[in-house]
Parts: C-alpha cells; structure tokens; sequence
C-alpha cells in the first residue's frame, strides 16, 4: 500500500514543485516505486522540472474524466526505473478535478507504488483542497520570511481539518516542515528570519532545510531534478530530507552554497 | 471552523441533512457590533465615523452592526440612505435596538431588523438586561490542546477559554469569559464577548495584532514596545484597555 504524501505551502513560489521533483527522484534513487502527480491543473509545471513535458500525450484530467486510460497518462521517467510522473493538463482549470476522481485514481495507484507525491497548487482553494484531502504525511514548504510562514500556519491548520482523515477521525496528517532557499549569511544580517524562530512559530518537526543555491535554478531549467545533481548543496540537503521522509533518523545538517574568493573578500571588507 | 477541539468535531458530524427535506431550522448565536447613537446622522456623524475607522477599519468590515437607538429618541433617520453609507464602508448594518415605534416603522421599510426593546416594552426590556449583565452565570471553560493555526477561530460561547499553545498570526481567539494562552499571542485575542468588563485576557508571550475586552479594543499600532514577547495580562480600566506585564 502507497503512502500518499502532498508537497504543500499555501503561498507561492516557494519550491513546492522544486521539491516534488527533488523528493520523488530521491526516493525513486533509494528504491521506492514512485509516483508524482501535478495538481497545478492549467500551470502544468512538474513536467518541465522533471523533464519530460515533451512526452505528455494524455494528462490527470483526462484519466479522472474517463477519456484516458491511467496507464496511458503515467509518463515513465528515462533516468529512474522507478518513478513515474502523471502530468496535469495546461488548457483547463482547477473545477476539472473532482474528489471522486482524484480518489479513483489514488486508489488504482495505491497498488502499485511505495510513495506518490502530490504537487499541490499554491493557494488553499478547490486545487490545493483536494491535493492534500486523501494525504497520509504533508511536506510543508516554508521560506524564511513572513508571509511565507503565515500561510504555512494556516496550512497546517487545514491538514488537520479539511483532509479525509481529519473528516472520519482517523490519525492526523502528519506534517513535516521544509525549510527552502534559506541563507545563512542572510539570516545572520537579519534580513531572514531564523531557522529557530520559524520552527517555534510552526511547531511541527523539521525535515531539512534546503540552502539557497544557483543549483536549484539551473536544475528546473534543465529539467532535472535537483537531488540528482549529488554534489550540489541542494542536492545533499534533499538526499537528507529523503533520508528522513523514509523514517531513517539522520541528523539536520546545515549546507551552504560556498562562496568565490572574491565573494569572500567583499564580505569581509563590508 | 473549530477543528482543533474534538468536542466540535462531533457537533458537526451529527449534522445529518435529512434525505427528504433539503434544509435544517437551527438557532445560532453570532456576534455583532453595536453602533451607540447619540446625535443626528449628519455629516458630522460620518466624519466622526471615518476617523474612527482609519484606527481599525479591518476589524469591523463586514461584520454584522446594529445601531443602538436609545440616545436618539424622536430623531428622524433615513435609514435607506444609512444603510448605502455604511455599506461603502464595509459596515454592514442589519439592525436597530432600543427604537421609537416610528424609528422601527422606518426602519424595517429600509430592510432592517429590530432588536431588543423600546421602553414601552417593559417584558422585552427586562429580557434585554438580563442578556446584558455580566453576572450572568457563564457555563463550561473550553480548553484548546493545539496551537490555533492562521485562519483558525476559536469562540467559547459560554465562558473562559484556555489556550495550551500559541494563537498564530491571522488567528482569533473569542471568548464569553476570559482567555488565557499559554503559548505566545501573535493573533487576536478577544475576553468577555458578551459585554462582560470584567473579562481579562492573560498570555505567556505577547505579539498579539489586536485585543479586545468587552468590545473595546486596541491594534498593535499603540502597544508599547516595552510589552513585546513579555508576559501580560489585559483588563478594563473604565474606557481604557490596560495592558500590563504579569510580575
């Protein structure tokens, strides 16, 4: 039985599918059967991170609406034998999703992979409601700052009460905090908030904080999923929070982008 | 929404639409605010209003009002052109309490509902005092085990409310009595929601957006920096709200 994991944050542009991408990859790398499924529907973006937005034929939409088979829609990716990507479609909207759907699909899913990840929309309406309804764990996705952490709040808040386990009193969805793009130097100069105060603020437990880094940019833009890139900061930080999804206990390690040696005399000299 | 209390997750659970009639009859009370009138509704009324709202638009916008008459005895008031005012200020207007029979007539021809008594009505009037007076037994305490999360709102309608985590940002706790948070306040907090000026409001660390007690309130705007993330209780002082450091 697949358990059923929703990458989430309430705001966007925060890494939401940056990290789908990295997480499913990771555990497809640890070798799990895997699934990511883009919820974004009429922002089809998983696709283009994974890089396989050429290969796209029939999308979710169409499975959860009967004109596609799901085995027609699922795109096998070429660099992992173990994941699998179901892409979304980029000329409807959210109202095409219907619970009963996406339920349909889920559960045919559910026999055949370890772990499927849902890419949730940004927002907290009909798209995010129903990526995060039939969810086991959530990976709540957080920048260092205000707003981000604001909507993070209100996210988990509805973890616990609009998603099917909170609706029959099952256990909760348990929810794990990803910390993105943070900067240490810029934590230090007070212009982010610190990694201390997030976690009081959010009080559910931490699952990696992933550094700020070039890596991750150019990894979108090529289409590969940044964990694969294994000596990059990024790439290690998500290998961790991978590590941890899959309940190994591994210690929180703080990497950070190392700066050129002219970045480091402009530091001092400041 | 009271998600974090299981008490309220088996209230709403037993809602069970019956299959044959497509609706349900059930009584429910709101909060609203209460807009005291004692002159004309001139444009010295509206300008009083406006300045008043620049202080805290937000927190009166699109919640119900009713416009307590019992200072306006014998004015004439067009309560349709009232209604189109208050509405271009996001106050929505939906009643009148304390009314002359003619203030009542008028007002229910502009759409309005009336409340409470007028004076001739010595049995309303009684009901009415005793809804008001803060002596008023108050039932069960409501304890909440969970941080109330942004966009939360927790509402002890009967009496004190205890809050064992933090109240985030975006949150609103409400109680009839007192509240008392055991985590850190970065929302709003409101005590004695029922007019009740003995409420008091008491927290562990203080970053709240807004406090309120017996509908008087205060913004973040005006707290002393002094008080940030220090431990605080908050309480009535005639108009006043005090808000003071626990020793």
């Amino acid at each position: 039985m697949a358990k059923i994991i929703v990458i989430t944050s309430g705001k966007g542009g925060v890494g939401k599918t940056t990290t789908t991408a990295a997480i499913g990859a990771g555990l497809a790398l640890r070798g799990k059967k895997t699934v990511v499924i883009d919820f974004d529907v009429g922002l089809r973006n998983l696709d283009m991170i994974m890089g396989c937005e050429r290969r796209v034929v029939f999308d979710f939409i169409n499975v959860i609406q009967g004109d596609a088979k799901l085995n027609q829609a699922l795109i096998k990716d070429r660099r992992l034998e173990n994941l699998a990507i179901l892409p979304t479609s980029q000329t409807r909207d959210k109202d095409a999703l219907s619970r009963e759907g996406v339920e349909r699909v889920i559960n045919e899913l559910k026999n055949d992979y370890d772990y499927i990840i849902c890419d949730s929309p940004a927002g907290i309406e009909r798209g995010a409601h129903l990526a995060m309804y039939f969810a086991d764990e959530a990976v709540v996705v957080t920048n260092p700052e205000v707003s981000s952490v604001r909507d993070s709040d209100r996210v988990i808040g509805l973890l616990a009460s609009k998603t099917r386990r909170a609706e029959k009193g099952e256990p909760p969805v348990k929810p794990h905090l990803l910390l993105t793009r943070y900067d240490p130097d810029r934590v230090a100069r007070g212009d982010m908030m610190k990694m201390e105060d997030v976690l009081e603020i959010l009080s559910i437990p931490l699952l990696g904080i992933i550094p700020e880094s070039p890596t991750v940019l150019k990894a979108s833009n090529t289409g590969t999923p940044v964990i694969l890139d294994q000596n990059s900061v990024a790439g290690k930080a998500y290998a961790d929070a991978v590590s941890r999804l899959m309940g190994e206990q591994t210690e929180i390690r703080m990497f950070q982008e190392r700066r050129g040696l002219f970045q480091r005399f402009l530091r001092r000299t400041a | 929404m009271h998600p974090i209390s299981a008490d309220s997750a088996a209230v709403e659970n037993t809602v069970r639409v019956s299959p044959t009639v497509p609706f349900q009859i059930r009584g429910r009370l709101f909060t609203a605010i209460v807009l005291e009138l004692s002159g004309d509704v001139d444009d010295a009324f509206y300008a009083a209003l406006d300045a008043k709202l620049k202080q805290g638009a937000a927190f009166f916008a699109y919640v119900p009002l009713v416009l307590d008459l019992e200072k306006a005895a014998g004015k004439v008031i067009d309560f349709k052109l009232l209604v189109l005012e208050m509405r271009t200020r996001r106050l929505m207007l939906v009643g009148v309490q304390n009314a002359s029979p003619e203030q009542k007539r008028a007002a229910q021809l502009a759409g309005l509902i009336t409340l409470g008594a007028g004076r001739e009505m010595p049995a309303d009037e009684a009901l009415r005092l005793g809804a008001a007076t803060s002596a008023a037994p108050r039932g069960a305490t409501k304890l909440i085990t969970e941080p109330v999360r942004s966009g939360q709102r927790v509402f002890a309608d009967a009496g004190d409310l205890i809050i064992m985590g933090s109240v985030g940002s975006g949150a609103e706790v409400i109680a009839r009595g007192n509240v008392h948070i055991y985590g850190t306040l970065r929302g709003r907090a409101l005590a004695g929601a029922n007019g009740d000026a003995k409420a008091r409001i008491f927290c562990q660390s203080f970053e709240a957006e807004l406090v309120a007690i017996g509908g008087v309130y205060r913004t973040s705007d005006d707290f002393e920096g002094s008080l940030l993330k220090q431990r605080v209780q908050m309480y009535l002082d005639g108009d006043a709200l005090r808000i003071e450091p626990l020793k």
